[in-house]
This record gives structure tokens, C-alpha cells and sequence, in this order.
């Protein structure tokens, strides 16, 4: 290899791997709350994070359809070793799973700056796509904050937006499983009371039937008087 | 990273229905409806006259003139017209038998291969595109509706794959087209049969990637002598704008000889660093987000580090090549993402993991008996293309050797990750320019050309029928899906089937390839194709629909894979038994034959012709000196081309054409392109005082006879005479002769929807590169194979035992 003063050599030493680990966001979604559509969304970062980053990639997708109207708008839940955290505005959510150990503080800041440029930039399409992922371009942006916040001396410089983001305290806090589940009892009174409706629905049919029944009765017992009468009108009289 | 798509193409079905919107259509006929369809089948019953031409016996033994004059179109399958109009075009999808054969016992008669040729990703300049909430699929088999199901009324559609009842949803009832309600047999869905869906995000596991370009380059001195890396980084300077992709494209470089090399493109460096990693038995990456960077945001590191590169290794002595460890960094550098890698490779690897020996024995070249080292020497490449294709990374391979470089073993690493392999032998910048042509209008394709990303296929056919092996460059994960880590145009597939059920209680038959793919743009699509063919009862119409390329195409496909389990004789003795036995069941089969001489129907009477053809090939030839290397690509190259690329090489086209005239000439926008008919390929056809143009797919030889008339020297190639020629011409100059208008009005029309360009030679009669123009005259004899009339009494002999 010629002598280049362009080039830096890696001897076989161990110690010179760089492993990323810590505190890391390791996904985040941008989607419309009305009806779950995804705009935007960041790949994983690498494969010591895919570990079952499959089942949170699905609790997030679940926990989109649950959102609405009536949702909180800044909101944290947890899921064990992980953290969700969402803000929604003007319509749509923005939402990163994040280490635990993350400071929610970052978390907020970083959810929040994505929201200022993606509204800037794509707000007023929003309302009207329907293919999924229309602003996947957006990725490049995200990737970008994300690792400025994620670079820890980039942090020691946020320490002016830590002034902006007023009361991060306030912001709730419940478990990931509560809230889907909480959906889940919904939608189990959602089909008692409609088990309930087609009950009462069958109870109508037969109350129906049973009354036709009972009148058909009368109408045959008064036939049979009737003709009863004429045979003997006719037998007996003539 | 997810990977299990099977899921997804399998699955996802949406139930609500809200908005639909329809781009590009075009308003055909009205769907035929099941009158209209029970009225094509009734049409099946009689012998057509078409049929009855395709069947007329043809004494092989005496006549001669059995090429038709121009290249001939597929056999039209015997459907109404209606269903023939909304037909998928054979250029993407072909059956070996356009007439279906009823049962297996019949198709066992007929001694023909069923099979299906597939080129499901070709560019097409016209697709309707369907965005729509609702994909109507078939609720258990999970075909897509198509222009071949029925609908019984308004609201219940009827499979014609699995026949079952389907409910038409709502949104289907609204025809955006027309505007109007109550249509649903005039969507463009059952209009088209190769129409393309927006996928839903039922369709997706993980968010659609980025396109992901990684360049894998050879620097040790054997590549740096061959100058193949002035020409990539120029062609690459040259076509950077035109990659496919948005504004996440992400690109990145790695070079390697006896080390591996990194290129730190991080945006807001002043120049591009490089990284050494000298460990290459457990090679590592040096650091993580600044090797694969964003285009846009480093266009000029990336443009510096290009006109850069070719300077950095010109004094390079690391003879040695660590091909092994380099693709296990780029699996590494890409497995968050997926994506391609493109790996320059000019000589066999040496060093670290996948290292390989120098198996060949030039001695054996053109020995007649068996040829040995047709497969891998290691399982290394087609492991590491397994964890790639898992990984939703693509490898493609270009190798520039002059050596032997075991191609079987290095092979396997682009045919597992669904890539494509380019070999130009004995490459030189400046001894070879034709090859430096050729590898640089290559390059010009495959950098500019559409490519699809983490891509599943998945072959349905109707019920009775069964796909049972497949054939190209992929991954078969579970079954029937084919794992595509990328998807290119320009690369066919072939399957064979078998019958299982009886199809007796049906008349068609149809087939659909679906193709789920995420384009350079970040959208996810499906291209569906459904061919539909009629199911016969009759020996004599299942001979008369045979499609004799598709059976060629196919045949070879079955004879690689022979060649590579068992024996290459065995190869060869399989396609020349192909032969005997179909034309012996002919021959049982028919009743008014004389039993003197050679008989096919006329359907088939190129068969013969064209497995000599394919015995002459580099891939299957015994006896002419063939480099290992040569044998092999030309092996891939029949296993993953579309089939009009094969035909052409296994039987090129060759036209005279010194004497062309306007008789019968095609007028295409004001140009005159003249049509000399198609001549056989026998050195008997050509003349001293002629010129001749063969056409073989990848290469075009122009062959000038010694008295060949003056006018054309001067006027087409624009030299004095012919003694003035050179031998080495490789392109024909742009002359303002009407001679030359003429010829090359001709050529590009042949070049017309071609997408590789072929490489050009001229080549005078009594120049030493004639050997290479006459080894395609295949109907010719040469020391150690037969001519074609040889051929045809060796095979009447093997009928009579």
C-alpha cells in the first residue's frame, strides 16, 4: 500500500471496535391519526438492535390504530426495556421507541423538532395522500436530528432547548400493555353489546314466529266450529 | 431485519374500502362475459385452419428451407379473440404448450416438457397502475383478480384459478374510468392482464428502503493492469445523476486486494478518507454511518473519491485478492439496510475466507469426454448469498479475466441473492477494445437500469396443475416463493410443472406470476401478469400448439441443471433423447405418415435444428477447445437470460445484407428499414462477394467475403477496398450515404428494443477472428460435432432401435 496521508490503517485490535450502545432511538414513525396511515418512518439503525425490535415495530403499529381524537397529545409508555413516545399535531403523530434509559427530555425535543420541519415541509399534503409511506423521504431528515441527538456531545449543547420544553413532568405516563389492552376490553364490550343486539335480535324473531302460531290456532279452531255448524245445518235441517 | 415476506404476499387481505384512483388506462374491449366466454369454447372444437397448418407433416430429410423468413412470432394460443386481446404478451410470459394438455397421461404422450418462461420485471412503456384501498384477491387462493375470472353477477366474481365464489367489494363496484356504478367487469383490473398495484402497508414489514448502492473493486495489480477501474469510475462519474432513486439514495465504496479498504464519505469532510481494516479473517467495520452515505448530501466526496481512485493504486504490487473477506464486510456494511453490491473481480481469490484453487486443466479443454469442475469448490459464496438474500442484499457480479477464476464457485454468490454475473474474458482497456466497449455500454445499462428492492414472486396456476422446479437466479423460500433480494429487468425465469388433477371439467387454464417489490422511489408495488391458455383432449392439437422456442429455452435449462447433478454427456444425451422420443410419439401417433423418412409436425420442425444448436453452445460442446470459465458464464447466462436473448444466441440470426432493398421494406417514422430474409446457418449461404451480418444477442460479427463489392466497402465502412480493411474494426461509421443509411437503419432497428448492446466486429474472410464468426454456423459440420443433416439421420437411427 503506497504511503497516503489520505488513508488511516486498523491494525487487528480489538479495542478499536466501535460499538454504539446505550441510549438509542430505534424507531420512529410519522402517522396520520385519523386512520393510521404511515408517512414516514426511519429504519433500524443496525442488527444489534434488531433483536425483537420485530414485536415493538408491531406495538407501535398497534398502538397507531388505537390513537384518536380524545388521545393525550404528548404521551410516554412503556414496554419493558423500551419506551414509547408520541406527540401528536395537527393530525398527525409523531412517535420514537426509545431506549429507557433515554432521557424523555431528548425525547420530546427530538419528536418535537421533527415536528416543526415535517409540518413545515409536508403539512399540508397530509390530508389528502392514501399511498402508505408517501413522505419516505423525510427518513433522510429524521436520521439526520437523530443522530444529533443521539451524539453526546451535541448534547451538552441542547441544554438550550432544555429551557423551551416546559414541563416535560406533566407529560403522561402509563405501560404500553395498559393501553392496548384497554382497546382490547373496549373491543370486548363492543361485541357483547352486539352479541347482546343479535340476542335480542333472534328474541324478536321468535316472539314473531310464536305469535303467528298462536293465531293460526285460533283461525283453525274457528274453521273448524265453522264447518262443524255447516255439516250440521246441512245434515240435520235438510 | 425482517425477511419472511411470504406473509405478506401470501396475506393481506383489507376488508374497508375508501378512495380509488386510476392512472393511465386505456379503454379495450368489454370484458367477455360467461356467454361470450362458453361461445370462445365452443369455437375449440373444430381443427382451425391455423392448426391444421402448424400440424401438416414436414419430411425433415427433404426439405431444407424450414427457417421462416423473418424471426417468427410465438404460436397464438387458440382462444376467442376477446380473451386473445386481453392476453399477457408472450414477451413476458410463455408456455412451452400454448394448448394445455388435459391430463398427465396425454402430456406423458406428447414427450414434451410443460413449462412456463418468465420475464415478469422487462421494461414495458405501457402499465396501468392501481391505486386502491382494496387489492381483490381470491379469499383462499389468493390470486389477484384478472381480466380471466367470471363474474356470476353484480356482486360475486368467480376464481378461475381455484373456483371459488368471491364477494366483488365495494369500492370494486365503482369504475373510476368510466365514472359510473355497477361495472365491475370494466375495472381496469380484468381489463389488463399485466396491470400494477400501490401496495397498502399490509404489503410491508418494515418501512420501504432506501436504494442502497455498494461498489465492491478489485485493486490489486492484476486489476490495475487490466484498466477496468478508469473505465467503471469515468462510466460511473458519467451516470450518477442517472441512478435510480430519490433523495435517500445511499452509495458507498470498498476496495480490496490483500486488505480491505473503506471510504469515510462523511458529508463535511474536505476529501474522502480511507480506512485499511488488514484483518481479514474476522474483518470488521471501522465505523458505521460514514461508509454507506447519502448521494445528495456527498455528491462531491463521492465524485472526488472516482476521479481519485484510478490514480491511488497505479503502482500497486498486492498481487494477492481478499474477494472473501471484502463481500463479508459489504453483507456487514449493509444488513441494516439491504440493497446492492457490485463486485469488480479479476482474478481468482487468494487470501482469507473463500479462498480457491486454480481447478482447470487446459490440457482438457476440448477433450471429449467428461468436463469436470461445472459446480462450486466451496459452499462459501452461496452461504454467504443465502445471509445476503435473508438480508434483502442483491450481489452482481462483473468479472474481468483473463485467467481462470473459477466462475462455478464465484457464480453462486449472485445466483442465490437474485443478482446477475457479466464475465469479458481476456479484458483489456487497451489490448481489447472491443471488450472495453462492450463492458462500457454494459455499465451505461446496469447503472441507469430500473431495479426493484426486497422483492418476493410467487407463480399460481389453476388447480390440477403444479410447479415443481424453478429455473434463474433467486432464493426458493418455502415451496413456491421465489426470494428476490433485488429485481432487474433484464433477467427471465423459467418453471417447470406437471399435471396432478385431471382438467378435464375445465377448458382454460391459467397461470399468474405476482411480483412484490419496493421501487428505487421508496414505493411498494406488485406487477401481476396472468397468461391464459386452452386445455385440449387431443394428441394432434397438443403437437400443433407447441411453442418450439419456449421448449428450446426450457430444454436448456433442464440440460444445465443435468450437466451439474450428473454429467455433462448425460446433458447432452438428454436433449438428443428429447428429440427421438417426441418425434417417435409423433410418429405413433400419426396415421397417414410414410415411414420412410425424417417426419415432424410442422410445429416442430425446428426442434432438431435447435438442440444441435444448443449441443454447439459453449455450455454443452465437447470436443472444441472451451475455457472452463467460458463453459460456465455461458451456463448463467442460459439459466437467467429472457428467452428471446437465448434464442438468439443458440440460433443468431445471419442476413446478407450488401444487396439490401426496399422490396418489402418497413416504413417506421420517414426512415426506410429494409427486411433481408433470415438465411440458415450454413457457410454454404454465404459468397465470397457478399457481406453478412450475424446477429448472436451479446455480440454481431459483420462478415465480409474477399470480393465483396466496392460500393459497400466504401460506402457503409468507409474504406477504399478491401485489402484497405483493418481487422479489428469494431463499430460501423455514421457515413452520409444512403448505402449506409440503409444498413444502419437496419442495425439499430434490430438493436431496437434490445438493452444490452451487443459488442460489434467486422470480420474479413481471411482474418484469424473468423473462427469465432464460423463456430455459429451451427448447421455446419465441424471436427467434433455433426451437421445438421448428420443430425437428422442419427436421430431417424435412434428412432428405429
Amino acid at each position: 500500500m503506497q504511503s497516503n496521508n489520505r488513508s488511516l490503517h486498523f491494525k487487528p485490535e480489538r479495542s478499536r471496535r466501535v460499538k454504539t450502545t446505550g441510549d438509542m432511538v430505534l424507531l420512529t414513525m410519522i402517522v396520520r391519526v385519523a386512520d393510521s396511515l404511515p408517512l414516514a418512518a426511519s429504519m433500524q439503525e443496525d442488527e444489534q438492535s434488531g433483536r425483537d425490535l420485530q414485536r415493538h415495530q408491531s406495538q407501535a403499529k398497534q398502538l397507531c390504530r388505537k390513537l384518536n381524537e380524545q388521545s393525550p397529545a404528548r404521551c410516554t409508555l412503556e414496554a419493558g426495556a423500551m419506551a414509547f413516545h408520541y406527540v401528536i399535531e395537527k393530525g398527525v403523530c409523531y412517535l420514537a421507541l426509545c431506549e429507557a434509559g433515554f432521557p424523555k427530555k431528548l425525547a420530546f425535543a427530538y419528536l418535537e423538532d421533527l415536528e416543526g420541519e415535517f409540518s413545515e415541509q409536508y403539512g399540508t399534503k397530509v390530508p389528502s395522500v392514501s399511498r402508505p409511506y408517501s413522505f419516505i423521504e423525510f427518513d433522510t431528515y429524521i436520521q439526520k436530528t437523530k443522530k444529533s441527538y443521539i451524539d453526546s456531545r451535541a448534547r451538552r449543547n441542547l441544554g438550550s432547548v432544555n429551557s423551551e420544553l416546559h414541563d416535560v413532568q406533566r407529560i403522561m405516563v402509563a405501560n404500553i400493555e395498559e393501553v392496548l389492552q384497554r382497546g382490547e376490553a373496549l373491543s370486548a364490550l363492543d361485541s357483547k353489546a352486539s352479541n347482546l343486539s343479535s340476542l335480542s335480535k333472534k328474541y324478536r324473531s321468535d316472539a314473531k314466529y310464536l305469535n303467528t302460531r298462536s293465531t293460526y290456532a285460533k283461525v283453525a279452531a274457528g274453521a273448524v266450529i265453522f264447518i262443524t255448524l255447516i255439516v250440521y245445518v246441512r245434515f240435520w235441517w235438510l | 431485519v425482517p425477511n419472511s415476506y411470504e406473509s405478506l404476499e401470501g396475506g393481506g387481505y383489507s376488508g374497508t374500502s375508501l378512495r380509488c384512483s386510476l392512472r393511465h388506462l386505456n379503454a379495450r374491449s368489454p370484458f367477455p362475459s360467461l356467454s361470450e366466454l362458453s361461445s370462445a369454447l365452443g369455437g375449440l372444437g373444430g381443427v382451425s385452419e391455423l392448426e391444421a397448418e402448424t400440424l401438416r407433416p414436414v419430411n425433415l430429410l427433404q426439405e431444407r428451407n424450414i427457417l421462416p423468413p423473418k424471426r417468427a412470432p410465438p404460436p397464438e394460443p387458440n382462444l376467442s379473440n376477446d380473451l386473445r386481446k386481453v392476453n399477457c404478451s408472450p414477451d413476458t410470459f410463455r408456455c412451452t404448450l400454448t394448448n394445455i394438455p388435459q391430463t398427465q397421461a396425454l402430456l406423458n404422450k406428447a414427450r414434451l416438457p410443460l413449462g412456463l418462461l418468465l420475464h415478469p420485471f422487462r421494461d414495458l412503456t405501457q402499465l396501468p397502475v392501481i391505486t386502491s384501498n382494496t387489492i381483490v384477491r381470491c379469499r383462499s387462493c389468493r390470486t389477484y383478480i384478472n381480466p380471466f375470472v367470471s363474474f356470476l353477477d353484480q356482486r360475486r366474481w368467480k376464481c378461475n384459478l381455484c373456483y371459488r365464489v368471491n364477494d366483488v367489494p365495494d369500492e370494486f363496484m365503482y369504475n373510476p374510468v368510466t365514472r359510473s356504478y355497477g361495472e365491475p367487469h370494466k375495472r381496469p383490473e380484468v381489463q389488463n392482464s399485466t396491470v400494477e398495484f400501490i401496495a397498502s402497508s399490509d404489503y410491508m414489514l418494515r418501512p420501504p428502503q432506501p436504494a442502497v448502492y455498494l461498489f465492491l473493486l478489485d485493486v490489486s495489480h492484476n486489476a490495475v493492469e487490466s484498466g477496468y477501474l478508469n473505465v467503471f469510475c469515468q462510466s460511473l462519474l458519467d451516470n450518477l445523476e442517472k441512478l435510480p432513486g430519490d433523495t435517500r439514495t445511499h452509495i458507498g465504496f470498498v476496495t480490496f486486494d490483500s486488505t480491505v479498504h473503506f471510504y469515510n464519505l462523511q458529508e463535511g469532510l474536505s476529501q474522502p478518507q480511507m480506512l485499511v481494516v488488514s484483518d481479514i479473517d474476522d474483518v470488521f467495520i471501522p465505523t458505521h454511518d460514514s461508509l454507506l452515505v447519502n448521494l445528495k448530501e456527498s455528491k462531491e466526496l463521492v465524485k472526488d473519491l472516482l476521479n481519485a481512485l484510478p490514480g491511488m493504486f497505479t503502482h500497486t504490487r498486492e498481487t494477492q485478492s481478499a474477494l472473501g473477506p471484502a463481500l463479508q464486510a459489504a453483507y456487514k456494511l449493509m444488513s441494516p439496510t439491504g440493497g446492492r453490491v457490485t463486485v469488480f473481480q479479476t482474478q481468482l481469490p487468494t487470501l482469507g475466507a473463500g479462498l480457491l484453487q486454480s481447478r482447470e486443466d487446459p490440457n482438457l479443454r476440448s477433450s471429449t469426454k467428461n468436463v469436470l469442475h461445472l459446480g462450486p469448490a466451496t459452499d462459501f459464496y452461496k452461504k454467504l448469498a443465502l445471509d445476503c438474500s435473508g438480508q434483502q442484499i442483491g450481489v452482481d457480479l462483473f468479472l474481468l479475466s483473463s485467467q481462470y477464476s473459477d466462475l462455478a464457485s464465484l457464480a453462486c454468490v449472485s445466483k442465490y441473492s437474485a443478482g446477475s454475473v457479466f464475465y469479458y474474458p481476456s479484458f483489456h482497456h487497451i489490448h481489447n477494445t472491443a471488450q472495453k466497449q462492450k463492458f462500457q455500454k454494459d455499465l451505461q445499462r446496469y447503472l441507469t437500469r430500473k431495479i426493484g428492492f426486497e422483492a418476493v414472486m410467487r407463480i399460481r396456476c389453476t388447480k390440477g396443475l403444479s410447479i415443481h422446479t424453478f429455473h434463474g437466479n433467486f432464493f426458493v423460500r418455502s415451496t413456491d416463493l421465489l426470494s428476490l433480494a433485488n429485481v432487474n429487468p433484464d433477467s427471465g425465469f423459467a418453471v417447470q410443472m406437471s399435471i396432478e388433477e385431471s382438467l378435464a371439467d375445465t377448458s382454460l387454464a391459467c397461470f399468474q406470476a405476482a411480483l412484490l417489490y419496493t421501487s428505487s422511489k421508496g414505493k411498494r408495488r406488485i406487477r401481476v401478469h396472468t397468461l391464459c391458455l386452452p386445455v385440449v383432449s387431443q394428441l394432434s392439437e397438443v403437437f400443433a400448439g407447441a411453442d418450439i422456442q419456449a421448449i428450446s429455452c426450457l430444454l436448456a435449462n433442464m440440460a444445465i441443471d443435468r450437466s451439474i447433478s450428473s454429467s455433462l454427456s448425460d446433458a447432452r444425451d438428454a436433449l438428443v433423447n428429447a428429440v427421438v422420443d417426441c418425434l417417435t410419439a409423433y410418429r405413433a401417433n400419426g396415421s397417414n405418415i410414410q415411414p420412410s423418412g425424417l417426419i415432424a409436425p410442422a410445429a416442430l420442425r425446428l426442434f432438431p435444428l435447435y438442440v444441435l444448436a444448443l449441443l454447439k453452445q459453449k455450455a454443452l460442446r465437447t470436443g472444441t477447445s472451451t475455457r472452463l470459465d467460458e463453459r460456465v458464464f455461458s451456463m448463467c447466462e442460459l439459466k437467467s437470460q429472457p428467452l428471446q436473448q437465448i434464442m438468439r444466441m443458440v440460433h443468431p440470426d445471419l442476413y446478407r445484407i450488401d444487396n439490401m432493398t426496399e422490396q418489402a421494406a418497413l416504413h417506421l417514422n420517414d426512415s426506410v428499414i429494409p427486411q433481408p430474409p433470415l438465411l440458415q446457418l450454413t457457410a454454404e449461404k454465404l459468397t465470397r462477394e457478399g457481406a453478412f451480418l450475424l446477429d448472436c444477442g451479446s455480440v454481431m460479427y459483420l462478415w465480409v467475403g474477399k470480393c465483396c463489392n466496392e460500393t459497400f466497402i466504401r460506402d457503409v465502412l468507409g474504406f477504399q477496398n478491401y485489402a484497405s480493411l483493418p481487422s479489428n474494426m469494431t463499430e460501423i461509421p455514421e457515413l452520409q450515404t444512403t448505402y449506409s443509411e440503409r444498413t444502419r437503419a437496419f442495425i439499430s432497428w434490430l438493436l431496437e428494443s434490445r438493452t444490452f448492446l451487443p459488442a460489434f466486429h467486422v470480420v474479413k474472410d481471411d482474418a484469424s477472428t473468423k473462427t469465432s464468426f464460423f463456430q455459429h454456423l451451427v448447421e455446419d459440420r465441424t471436427e467434433s460435432a455433426f451437421s445438421y443433416y448428420e443430425f437428422l439421420l442419427h436421430i431417424q437411427q435412434q428412432m428405429s432401435k
